[in-house]
């Protein structure tokens, strides 16, 4: 408000009243003090804004990766390479016939097969391999497990039978040490139905089962057995089942035997009270003895269908047999782990010797065996490359009025082959 | 036949004689102990940069369907490869 009677000469602002300078000097230095530290709040405020927002922006990128209750992953193998074969047939009496072959991808392991494995939490387990091998699609398997319990698996779903160890365990290219799969060895095979499994300690040892009821083989009409696939040809199940045991503490030991029990007849057929029956032995050693690695496999199946009257294909009368089959191998491999050279530690020998004998007297008889010895080098825990070379001899013994030819074929073969888990 | 048959009953007779229950020296087993025992049971022992923290447990469940790993067993060895 304007005072007529103030002097225009003092100060208007309160800061200009203050006569004492000390003081004046104070508070602008407090004032100045103030600005500047108002701006560095500014600034630190600005600052402390961006890294909260690129704290937040980092956390949540971290909680999109944190792992839900679910997990797909693919894994899988493909196994591929090239055989070369000389095959001699010498007829009873006649000369030999000489056949060479040789193939890309050799003629039964080209293999491409990607597994998917689905998780739901640690309960569920989906399991999905298909194939492509020999030039067709197909299915290894396709099965739900539920772990259900200490010791106990619950799987469903169309899966391989627990018989006997290669099947299941050791069939893969990137794990077998040799190039052809033991001869025989496939069945009973993968099949429909539902089982049960677990592994549970024993003291210093530990014991394992493995069973199964599912669909069951199939009687074919010349005495073969093979699985029936997904349209059942019965009423009945087949029950298959391994039961193992480690006596070592270190689990380098394991010992089993298998067995399959069921009806193989198409209903309502002429074969309608037969009965498929396996039985099976298998071992697995793996021991280290510096420098080496030793790995010891063997199993040995039984397959037996009881006596019936087959159709003799020539002239339509009956004919019987006595349908016993029997199906072996045994393979050792060595492995220099220890060695200081790179490349002589990764490379493994590896033999096996494989006899067969099928039912004399009817039309696919044979007694086989076949040696097979192999180098291979491995160019990690999972890809392998192998030169393998196998020798089979197998004498006839077949119905020749049944159509069935009599006779000695020898083969040789070469195979290069690489192996690898994706 | 007569053989695999005394086999089984062998291991049957091993079962029933011993508690379902693992010695005092299995239960001290390491993760890495029992992955080195373990997998060379079939294959080579698997690297643990192979895979990541989850695609181990689902190979883990996997692994124990195909070798019937005990729960304990399967559980070390994933308790060692994700580390």
């Amino acid at each position: 408000m304007f005072d007529p009677n103030e002097d225009p000469e003092k100060p208007k602002f309160g800061f200009m009243r203050i006569k004492h300078l000390p003081t004046r000097c104070l508070i602008l230095g407090f004032a100045l003090l103030s600005i500047v530290q108002g701006g560095r709040a500014q600034q630190t405020t600005a600052a402390d804004s961006a890294l909260l927002e690129r704290v937040t922006t980092l956390e949540q990128q971290v909680a999109d990766q944190k792992p839900g209750e679910s997990h797909l992953m693919i894994v899988g193998l493909t196994t591929f390479g090239f055989a070369n074969s000389k095959t001699v047939f010498t007829p009873p009496g006649g000369p030999p016939q000489t056949a060479k072959a040789n193939s890309f991808p050799d003629a039964d392991r080209y293999e491409l097969s990607p597994m998917l494995l689905w998780r739901h939490g640690t309960k569920w387990l989906v399991e999905f391999e298909p194939s492509f091998s020999g030039g067709s699609l197909g299915v290894n398997w396709a099965n739900i497990s539920y772990f259900a319990a200490p010791g106990l698996v619950i799987h469903a779903g169309y899966f391989v039978l627990p018989f006997g160890i290669y099947a299941k365990r050791l069939a893969a290219g990137w794990i077998d040490k040799l190039a052809p799969d033991p001869q025989g060895i496939d069945l009973p095979g993968s099949d429909f139905g539902i089982g049960v499994s677990g592994g549970l300690p024993l003291g210093n040892m530990k014991w394992s089962y493995d069973l199964s009821l599912t669909n069951g083989l199939q009687l074919l009409s010349d005495g073969e057995i093979q699985g029936v696939g997904i349209v059942d040809n019965n009423k009945n199940k087949t029950i298959t089942g391994r039961l193992a045991l480690l006596p070592f503490s270190n689990s380098s030991l394991e010992i089993g035997v298998s067995g399959l029990y069921g009806n193989a007849a198409d209903e309502g057929s002429n074969y309608s009270n037969a009965n498929s029956t396996m039985y099976g032995a298998d071992l697995s050693y793996v021991k280290t003895l510096k420098p080496f690695l030793f790995n010891v496999k063997g199993q040995l199946s039984k397959v037996l269908v009881n006596r019936q009257n087959y159709i003799n294909p020539v002239d339509s009368t009956n004919y019987t047999f006595d349908n016993t089959s029997t199906f072996a191998f045994a393979q050792i491999s060595i492995r220099p782990v220890s060695a200081d050279n790179n490349i002589v530690k990764n490379l493994e020998l590896a033999f096996r010797y494989v006899n067969n004998t099928t039912p004399s007297n009817s039309l696919w008889g044979q007694n086989y065996n076949e040696e097979d010895i192999g180098l291979d080098y491995w160019l990690s825990w999972r890809t392998v490359l192998k030169f393998t070379y196998a020798k089979s001899h197998a004498v006839s013994t077949q119905k020749v009025s049944a159509g069935g030819t009599l006779g000695a074929t020898d083969m040789n073969t070469i195979y290069l082959q690489f192996a690898l888990q994706l | 036949m007569t053989w695999i048959m005394i086999g089984g009953l062998g291991i049957l007779v091993a079962i029933i004689m011993n508690s379902c229950a693992e010695s005092k020296k299995v239960a001290a087993k390491s993760g890495v102990q029992l992955w080195a025992e373990n997998c060379q049971r079939c294959h080579n022992t698997p690297s643990p940069n192979s895979f990541s923290h989850d695609q181990w447990i689902t190979l883990g469940m996997h692994m124990q369907t195909r070798a019937q790993l005990t729960n304990e067993e399967r559980d070390k060895i994933i308790s060692f490869l994700t580390q």
